[in-house]
């Protein structure tokens, strides 16, 4: 809609801002130096209102809690959208000078009155209405949000609706104004900037620009395919059906990450050939034909993009194991013997390659200047640029008399795919806690002395659930899903709504994806992590 | 007493960015602390930031390829893993077409791996058959 996916701002605008809609974050535990930041930002004003089905820490800090039924979040959305057209909380002049398709949003929402809304997503009309306005009226306002939005089957659709709502109200390029997705790994935005996604190139730009796919044609002297490759949820069908054969697959265990795991254990020992290069023999590693032992943070030399758009050195600080190779070294290697010559002395040489390549973002930050200024945030296209902290201040640009309009792309709220009935009461979603990471493979090796609170899987649920059950805090209980079942303590909490259970999926002793199921967002391959329906049983 | 090697990163956990400052002693991170002068943090960290690194020297990591031989897999040299994925990537290229290798880059390793790990994927394999744990 904005002519990019880029998190709009910086971590300082949310000091700035005056209201904040917090939607699928589980900020505390999940970005805890984000939550402090907030935290803070909320003494000196901010008003934070956390939309979440689960009454998370972040509630404590909020205006107000939104607490929403699992993946109701369009339908939450297009109310506030319809609130705020009714009541003219927007700014004509901005609609029509820098959107398109204002009249078919209109349209669209009419039907999302915020009583109609507030069956679908168990919030209270008013509390939809007030927070509408509260958005559209404050001077300043921030949208961010993490995997509750994007995990689902619509996730795509769910982040349309939040750029629906930031350009419909103009919070959007300006300084406390705009959308920040919080990302969840290390370098998740920075491995889809270098092009490791299906469809774009290094520096975030379509395979299918012409002139751009040339300038790498023409550097790396080969033909590269306009269209684009597979989705990681792609690849898994086409194992299926047979046409990809091989997978190489580096420092991921989506055995444990990914839904329905009896199936993708099916998909990986089908495959020819698994190739998998990792730091641990992972629980994907043990199906492989051949693992190749990489090296770790703390013993490599290179950049991360973090999730407001900053590029910051890490830098070794032990020798890894002689019989370890950087990431990169590997792949030249296997390149090279493959008849495809690729050789770099040092991963300074690799990032001056992509400066010199993808310029237009980060021709101005060599290793020296990152050194000197200890972070930029890119589009930086040459040494004398400041890099930049606010994508998209044209739309509040006084003088700025380009045509180029943004579309409103109207969305419809539509239910998750498999919601609770007789057999399956319960909507399980699932997410990550404070002291753990991902498949745990690396959180397992605390410092000693280290005093972890959460050192196995629970499944949380309500009291009222629990007692109904006759389940206590500690209990062992079976949940299953039409796909599988686990064994796990229970955990009796009203963080969790009724009806709601809550896991996450880091400990392989409770393979929480077992149960989780395969619908995929159609437009981003994204899998429905955050619903499906469980029973639970009290197990003596 | 001498004192430890201090060595400014950032962390590799979530994509918050914050700065660490990591000590060393004969070869082991000892301590991490926050680093006051890096922008995101200002020297604050979570649990997971300065306390759970001892993976980097866990006795379970990976020190040698290995490759499966009679149904398990055994230590290897990387001469010999080389050439079995070099020439097992072949034959499936030549048999099959460059769209039947696919790539799962990492979002945890740096900007220079993937950078690499696509070139890989576009030039010698020729398919852009590569995603990132992005969307998991």
């Amino acid at each position: 809609m904005f002519g990019s996916g880029f998190p709009t701002n910086t971590l300082e605008d949310f000091d700035k801002a005056e209201v904040l809609l917090l939607m699928g974050s589980n900020t505390t535990e999940a970005h805890p130096i984000i939550a402090n930041r907030m935290k803070k930002a909320v003494k000196s004003g901010l008003k934070i209102i956390v939309i979440d089905p689960r009454k998370i820490d972040m509630v404590k800090s909020s205006h107000r809690h939104l607490q929403i039924n699992v993946g109701s979040d369009i339908a939450l959305m297009n109310a506030m959208i319809h609130v705020i057209i009714e009541e003219e909380l927007y700014k004509p002049s901005f609609i029509n000078k820098f959107t398109v398709d204002f009249d078919t949003l209109k349209e669209q929402v009419k039907m999302y009155t915020p009583e109609f809304a507030a069956k679908i997503t168990g919030v209270a009309a008013q509390d939809i209405i007030d927070t509408a306005r509260e958005y559209a009226k404050a001077d300043k306002a921030m949208i961010a949000y993490t995997l509750g939005i994007t995990e689902h089957h619509c996730g795509v659709n769910n982040v349309f609706d939040i750029a629906n709502l930031a350009l419909l109200t103009g919070h959007i390029g300006k300084e406390g104004s705009g959308i920040m997705p919080l990302r969840g790994q290390n370098n998740v935005q920075g491995a889809g900037d270098m092009g490791c996604l299906p469809n774009q190139l290094p520096g975030a730009v379509s395979l299918t620009n012409d002139e751009y796919r040339g300038r790498f044609e023409k550097a790396w002297n080969v033909k590269i395919n306009p269209e684009s490759g597979d989705t990681q949820t792609r690849a898994f069908e086409n194992m299926e059906n047979g046409s990809v054969k091989a997978l190489y697959c580096i420092g991921e265990n989506p055995l444990v990450a990914d839904v329905h795991m009896h199936h993708t254990r099916q998909l990986l020992e089908k495959l020819d050939l698994l190739i998998v290069q990792d730091i641990f023999l992972t629980e994907t590693a043990k199906l492989a034909d051949v693992v190749l032992p990489a090296r770790s943070w703390g013993e490599v030399e290179g950049t991360y993009t973090n999730t407001d758009r900053r590029i910051q050195r890490v830098r070794k600080a032990v020798e890894a194991h002689p019989n370890t190779k950087d990431d990169w070294e590997i792949l030249c290697d296997i390149s090279t013997r493959l008849g495809y010559n690729m050789h770099y002395n040092s991963s300074e040489e690799i990032w001056d390659e992509l400066r010199s390549l993808a310029w237009e973002m980060y021709g101005g930050m060599p290793y020296s200047r990152l050194e000197k200024e200890y972070s930029l945030h890119y589009p930086c296209p040459d040494e004398s640029h400041p890099g930049t902290f606010i994508l998209h201040q044209r739309y509040h640009d006084e003088d700025e008399t380009s045509t180029r309009q943004s579309p409103f792309v109207p969305v419809m709220y539509t239910e998750p795919i498999e919601l609770p009935d007789e057999e399956y009461p319960f909507t399980l979603t699932t997410g990550r806690r404070y002291e753990s990471y991902n498949t745990h493979t690396q959180t397992k090796f605390y410092a000693s002395g280290v005093k972890i609170k959460q050192t196995e899987e629970t499944a949380d649920i309500h009291p009222e659930d629990a007692t109904r059950l006759g389940i206590e805090s500690g209990d062992l209980v079976e949940v299953s899903s039409r796909r599988g079942a686990v064994t796990v303590k229970a955990k009796v909490t009203d963080q969790v709504a009724p009806g709601l259970v809550f896991m996450s999926f880091h400990f392989s002793e409770v393979p929480t994806n077992v149960l989780t199921i395969n619908e995929f967002d159609p437009i981003s391959g994204t899998a429905e992590f955050k619903a499906c329906a469980v029973k639970i049983r009290a197990l003596q | 007493m001498e004192e430890n090697a201090k060595v400014k990163t950032v962390c590799g956990y979530c994509g918050t960015g914050c700065g660490l400052i990591l000590e060393v002693d004969q070869n082991k991170i000892v301590k991490i602390r926050g680093d006051k002068d890096a922008p995101v943090n200002k020297g604050q960290t979570c649990v997971k930031g300065s306390f759970a690194y001892e993976y980097v020297h866990a006795n379970s990591r990976l020190t040698s390829p290995l490759i499966r031989k009679a149904g398990k897999l055994v230590e290897t040299t990387w001469n010999e893993a080389y050439q079995f994925i070099v020439e097992k990537l072949k034959d499936i290229k030549s048999q099959f077409g460059p769209d039947a290798i696919t790539m799962f880059a990492t979002a945890r390793s740096t900007n220079e791996v993937n950078y690499v790990t696509q070139k890989f994927m576009r030039t010698v394999i020729g398919s852009n058959n590569i995603d990132g744990c992005n969307r998991t």
